[in-house]
């Protein structure tokens, strides 16, 4: 019923690929993608009226701006970040020996008493097996400074994905 | 009333605010977006797509197509029973809330 310049073409695209990418998770995703495209034509159509001539990428970025962007409430979000990959490191900040047991706690959430407590118990209940884990783990982690310093690295790390 | 936290907040409730427009009769999504407009929760149709769509999963509210002789058919939406018995849930529970909020504000009488 309309024809779109290239331009305005690729702005719709983006914006319903985005919108595609955001509904990832709803079981209702088609449907809700086949209404925003319903009511992004007809916005179209009444910006045109009689008129016959091609959409140009001011007109459709005009009519996705009222049409607003994807946005699937909290829940979404949260499960997103739930979902940002943790990396392990050791933490230079507060260790006893070499950070292992402060990476393992930051990467855990467990409090770093509990898991030093954990490795010295598994430590004397293996033999010793623990101990070389640790060993292992000191030399395979990369070396943060500080916790903040590990926090912003998994910021970036996610904003890299 | 613009901070973050506030935007949490009406974003829990829109929901159920949805549930009340709609609990006026067959509604289109276009008066929910004009009935919205004018309020602190003006929504667009990006945001209540995906929540009518949930909502519907949820059987709060269902839709049917009505023919329409200026364009495309429309969906107009109604409550189901649950979306109905939802909708008196949350007014009880909006009126011990703010009575709630109320008296936390006054000095207490006790000492």
């Amino acid at each position: 019923m309309f024809q779109l310049d290239e331009d305005a073409y690729n702005a719709l695209r983006s914006y319903l690929d985005r919108a595609r990418s955001r509904l990832r998770r709803d079981p209702g995703r088609d449907e809700v993608l086949r209404d925003l495209e319903q009511s992004i034509g007809e916005k179209l159509v009444q910006l045109l009226g009689s008129a016959s001539r091609v959409v140009n990428r001011r007109e459709v970025e005009s009519v996705l701006e009222q049409v607003g962007a994807v946005d699937t409430g909290n829940a979404e979000s949260v499960k997103v970040e739930g979902d940002r990959p943790r990396r392990l490191c050791r933490i230079e900040e507060g260790q006893w020996f070499f950070g292992v047991c402060q990476g393992l706690a930051a990467y855990s959430s467990i409090k770093v008493e509990w898991v030093r407590a954990i490795f010295v118990v598994l430590t004397i209940f293996t033999g010793g097996a623990a101990a070389l884990i640790y060993l292992i783990l000191m030399f395979a982690l990369p070396l943060v400074h500080t916790h903040d310093e590990y926090v912003a690295s998994l910021r970036t790390h996610s904003d890299a994905m | 009333m613009d901070s973050a936290k506030f935007n949490t907040l009406r974003k829990g409730l829109l929901e159920f605010l949805i549930l009340g427009i709609v609990s006026s009769g067959r509604v289109y999504v276009a008066d929910m977006l004009q009935r919205l407009g004018k309020t602190d929760f003006a929504t667009q149709e990006g945001t209540l797509y995906p929540l009518l769509s949930k909502m519907r999963q949820d059987q709060l509210l269902d839709y049917e197509w009505q023919e329409s002789d200026t364009g495309p058919p429309r969906k107009y939406y109604k409550l189901t029973a649950t979306g109905r018995k939802q909708l008196a849930e949350f007014r009880g529970y909006w009126e011990s809330l703010t009575s709630l909020i109320d008296e936390l504000g006054k000095p207490s009488c006790k000492k």
